[in-house]
């Protein structure tokens, strides 16, 4: 996990990677990383919900399948609480996971992505969701 | 029906034995009138001899009172004589002669009649108690010159006055000159007695003086006895004082006493024949009720009979009439209402006994036909069948089909136990099922059954209980799964198998689901970051770091895939092993070595001393044992101390692993050797993996027919992972050729061409375990470049030991510099042959010429 400064928080809109892959999130990191937004890692369900909830972010990419907290129930968190009404959703899912995906995006989810993605199709999602 | 129905039809009167209702009945009648009989003449004898016995009493005590009375009388007289003749009166009437007199008599009782006289000295009544006749009566009586001068009682006298047999009290008067007598009638005497204690029990007495046996009176006609002498009438003495005299030839008991202080003797009689004839009525009517009785039972009886024994003689002719075929005649029962219920009863009973009878002797009629049926069945059945006695387990039928496929005659079997035909490693589990108690029909295996010639078959047995003669046994199919057989019961597990398809879709989806996950994973962050670089300006950094994420992930992709594959194929059995015997301790010393490198906590061995080789694929064993080592390291994240082991337990070697690291959660222990099974916590989404180590280290253990295991105390404290191999058998580790060769393939190929030349051979895959074994060996073919120990390393130590005896060609890949080829040569090798194709077949020959030199020589 990458975190930034309080006061670098406050001026960026921040952008949270959830993964248990370190791989994947590095990836994703790499290819979003600008200075529009300020980028922040958990690695499993848990830790992104904790950090969603202190740092509000703008756009939250969650990996569906990850140990402990899944990012479906993540996911529905998110959308449960009040504080996070302005946070967009992208799911990054395997292709397999369809019926995960259907889940999803019933339960709020703005975007879905299927591994493996094109960067340039993820920066593209992302930019989107943040203009929304 | 008709067969058995000839049978069972009624017999003749059978014989029976014992006595019949009516016997019974018959004798109960005779003892009826035998014992009223009996009782009759009891009866009449007993009331006889009472009758005696109380007319005797009776008399006796007659006597007894007649003669206490006649005592008291003349008592009361002689006291009245007295006093009249004490009276001064008495002498004055005596000496006056023209006194005249009225004397009264106050006697009483029996005696109420008599009188009293005053006699003159001359015998002349002076004055009497009756009325005075003047006439002298007395002057020649006997007793009065004695009564002037004293008392005297005299009987019997004839009175002169009333001419009337009579007893006389008489007595001087005082002064003298006369007497006072009182005279009683005897004849009245002999009828008061008579009366008053005869009347009623037909006495008879008699009062006789006690000399002469003169009879003084008599209750009965008195007069006609009065003075006669009973002395020679016919006297029967009985017993005691009772004499029997026949006195008017009526014969009496008679009982005698004397009376007072007088001679005199007083018989009382009582009439035996009327006693008799009154105890006659009297038994006569005790008879009468005892008849009567007897009637009355006799007539119970006869009805008794009539509506019990009747009705059930009846009941009995029906019944010995009736047939298995035929209706139950109760008609005409007319008996008691127990008889005609049990009647009733009976016909029901035969109706179901003949109900029963005509089932049961369907059956046994079927039951011959299918016991035949049965035994041609057993006899010709193309599957070996038998019959064996569950308490003593020896064979009792064996089929013939199970003579051809285990090879024993029907005698050989005869002699035999289940258990021989048992391997003996089963023959516990199988004592084991059988003290269990077993279901009627079961069906267990597949066993693996011994032949006679030591080969092993693989049967499924279907067995039911039976009896058999007197034996439980238990009825045996075994179905030999010959390759045809068994691959017809994997079709019916598969047709299983596929009744659970719902199931298994959803467990393929699933799987397909995490397959593809854990591939695309490191294939999203390849493709990815070949995109970013494609696409993107980045700097050297970036690049290189991107770079090496793919790399990473290319490797990991690969591990996954061959993993995954390796998995398939294990679970399809199409991975072939090479089992051959191994030294643990190698194996796991070349493993641990891979973990040495720097950074990492030294991993500490403990093995067995003197540990016996194992059978085992040692690739794939080494395997196993990386992957343990490894997750131990990994999952130790604060380098806690690893060690592993190993020692022979329970005939298996067992290997452990065990660390002290993060250890696994009770409920995962099951879990853990399933494929893509992680456990799942935050500090472990760290640890790399593909999820499958374990599924395979669990499959290349159970192909070696070994178990594989975990312990752990819980999270945080540490696991222990172990698993068996077996331990390889001594028989197996000779040969003529030994193979040392860490390439399974290529030992392989020079087995062949030395199986072709008559040359068996032991494989050992590294030069540790070809230590143990060249011992047992003619020859060495040897790969130089072998994991561990080199194969120069192993070449000295058999010179050291061996000698340059043994032929040895050396087969690598290693080029050899001549300096080398020439110090092999010197050191006596036969030959170095380069692998290569055809090498194999080389190394063969020169073995195979070598050998039959060796034997040559010898």
């Amino acid at each position: 996990m990458r975190l930034h400064t309080p006061s670098e928080l406050d001026l960026q809109r921040t952008v949270l990677i959830a993964d248990d892959e370190s791989s994947i999130r590095l990836l994703v990191h790499a290819t979003i990383e600008s200075d529009d937004y300020t980028v922040v890692e958990a690695a499993d369900g848990a830790e992104a919900w904790a950090l969603a909830q202190v740092l509000k972010p703008s756009l939250v990419l969650l990996d569906v399948q990850m140990p402990g907290q899944s990012g479906l129930e993540v996911l529905r968190s998110i959308k449960a609480d009040p504080n996070l009404k302005a946070t967009r959703v992208i799911l990054l899912t395997s292709k397999a996971q369809e019926r995960d995906i259907e889940v999803g995006l019933i339960a709020g989810a703005d975007f879905y992505l299927t591994k493996p993605f094109s960067p340039l199709d993820l920066l593209t999602r992302v930019e989107e969701a943040l203009e929304l | 029906m008709g067969v058995h129905a000839r049978e069972l039809q009624p017999r003749e009167l059978p014989h029976r034995t014992g006595w019949s209702v009516r016997h019974y009945t018959a004798l109960i009648i005779v003892v009826l009138i035998a014992v009223a009989g009996g009782a009759a003449v009891a009866v009449r004898a007993m009331s006889e001899q009472d009758a005696r016995q109380a007319s005797t009493a009776d008399a006796a005590f007659a006597s007894r009172v007649a003669a206490s009375q006649i005592a008291a009388h003349l008592l009361m007289l002689q006291q009245t004589v007295a006093s009249v003749a004490a009276n001064p009166g008495t002498a004055a009437i005596l000496t006056s002669p023209a006194a005249g007199c009225t004397l009264p008599f106050d006697g009483a009782g029996p005696f109420s009649t008599g009188h009293i006289d005053i006699i003159n000295s001359d015998g002349t009544v002076k004055c009497s108690s009756r009325p005075f006749s003047g006439v002298a009566v007395y002057g020649a009586a006997g007793w009065l010159p004695a009564a002037v001068s004293r008392s005297v009682t005299v009987a019997p006298f004839l009175d002169p006055t009333t001419g009337l047999m009579s007893a006389v009290v008489a007595g001087p008067v005082a002064g003298g000159g006369g007497t006072v007598a009182a005279i009683m009638d005897l004849a009245q005497v002999g009828s008061n007695l008579g009366s008053a204690l005869g009347g009623a029990r037909q006495l008879e007495f008699l009062v006789t003086s006690d000399n002469d046996k003169t009879v003084l009176t008599r209750s009965l006609n008195a007069s006609h006895w009065a003075g006669k002498s009973l002395a020679g009438t016919a006297f029967v003495t009985t017993t005691g004082s009772l004499e029997r005299p026949d006195v008017d030839g009526t014969p009496r008991l008679y009982a005698r006493s004397p009376v007072g202080s007088t001679p005199w003797l007083v018989y009382a009689g009582a009439d035996e024949a009327r006693a008799l004839t009154a105890a006659d009525l009297s038994s006569n009517r005790d008879l009468a009720i005892i008849l009567g009785g007897v009637g009355i039972m006799l007539a119970v009886i006869f009805v008794v009979y009539r509506r019990v024994v009747d009705p059930i003689r009846h009941l009995s002719l029906v019944i010995r009439g009736s047939r298995v075929d035929g209706p139950v005649d109760t008609i005409g029962m007319m008996g008691a209402s127990e008889v005609t219920g049990l009647a009733e009863d009976f016909a029901r009973l035969m109706a179901t006994v003949k109900t029963e009878l005509v089932e049961r002797l369907n059956s046994e009629q079927e039951a011959i036909v299918s016991e035949r049926n049965y035994r041609t069945l057993f006899e010709g059945h193309p599957q070996p069948m038998w019959l064996y006695d569950v308490d003593t387990l020896a064979f009792l039928e064996v089929n013939d089909s199970a003579c051809d496929r285990y090879g024993y005659t029907r005698q050989e079997f005869m002699t035999m136990t289940i258990c021989d035909i048992q391997q003996p490693q089963d023959v516990p589990k199988f004592l084991e099922l059988q003290a269990m108690p077993m279901p009627t029909l079961d069906r267990t295996g597949p066993w693996r059954h011994l032949l006679k010639d030591g080969s092993t078959i693989q049967v499924l047995i279907t067995s039911h209980t039976v009896i058999f003669g007197e034996h439980r046994a238990r009825f045996v199919l075994a179905e030999d799964l010959t390759d045809s057989q068994r691959l017809a019961l994997e079709l019916v597990e598969s047709h299983a198998r596929a009744e659970h398809s719902a199931e298994l879709v959803l467990a393929r989806d699933e799987m397909i689901a995490v397959v593809s996950h854990e591939l695309r994973t490191p294939l999203a962050s390849i493709v990815g970051f070949a995109e970013l670089l494609a696409t993107r300006e980045v700097t050297a950094a970036q690049r290189k770091e991107y770079l090496a994420v793919m790399l990473q992930e290319g490797r990991r992709l690969t591990v996954l895939v061959n993993d995954f594959l390796d998995l398939r194929r294990l679970e399809g059995g199409h991975l072939s092993m090479r089992f051959a015997p191994s030294d643990l301790n190698a194996l796991i010393t070349r493993a641990v070595e891979l973990f040495s490198g720097p950074g990492g906590t030294p991993i500490t061995v403990r093995m067995q001393d003197d540990l016996p080789l194992v059978r085992v694929d040692s690739d794939s064993v080494f395997r196993v044992v990386v992957n343990l080592l490894s997750n131990a390291r990994k999952y130790s994240p604060l380098g806690g101390p690893i060690s592993v082991g190993a020692a022979v337990v329970d005939g298996m070697v067992e290997v452990y692993v065990q660390d002290k690291g993060m250890g696994i959660p009770t409920e995962a222990l099951t879990h853990i050797f399933g494929k893509f099974f992680r456990v799942e916590s935050a500090d472990r989404g760290a640890i790399a993996g593909t999820g499958l180590g374990l599924a395979i280290c669990k499959n290349i253990v159970e192909s070696h027919g070994g178990k594989i295991g975990a312990r752990s105390e819980g999270l945080g404290k540490g696991s222990r992972f172990y698993f068996t191999v077996p331990i390889v058998r001594e028989e197996a580790q000779t040969g003529d050729v030994l193979i040392v060769e860490d390439d399974s393939g290529f030992a392989k190929l020079v087995e062949a061409e030395l199986e072709a030349r008559g040359l068996s051979s032991i494989w050992a895959a590294d030069a540790e375990t070809a230590g143990h074994l060249v011992a047992h060996a003619r020859a060495v073919v040897l790969d130089l470049l072998l994991p561990g120990l080199s194969g120069e390393a192993f070449l000295n130590d058999l010179r050291a030991t061996r000698g340059a005896g043994i032929p040895v060609v050396i087969v690598t890949l290693k080029d050899l510099a001549p300096a080398e080829n020439l110090s092999l040569q010197k050191a006596g090798i036969t030959a170095v042959l380069r692998k290569g194709p055809g090498t194999a077949a080389a190394a063969a020959n020169l073995l195979a010429q070598s050998l039959s030199r060796e034997l040559v020589a010898i």
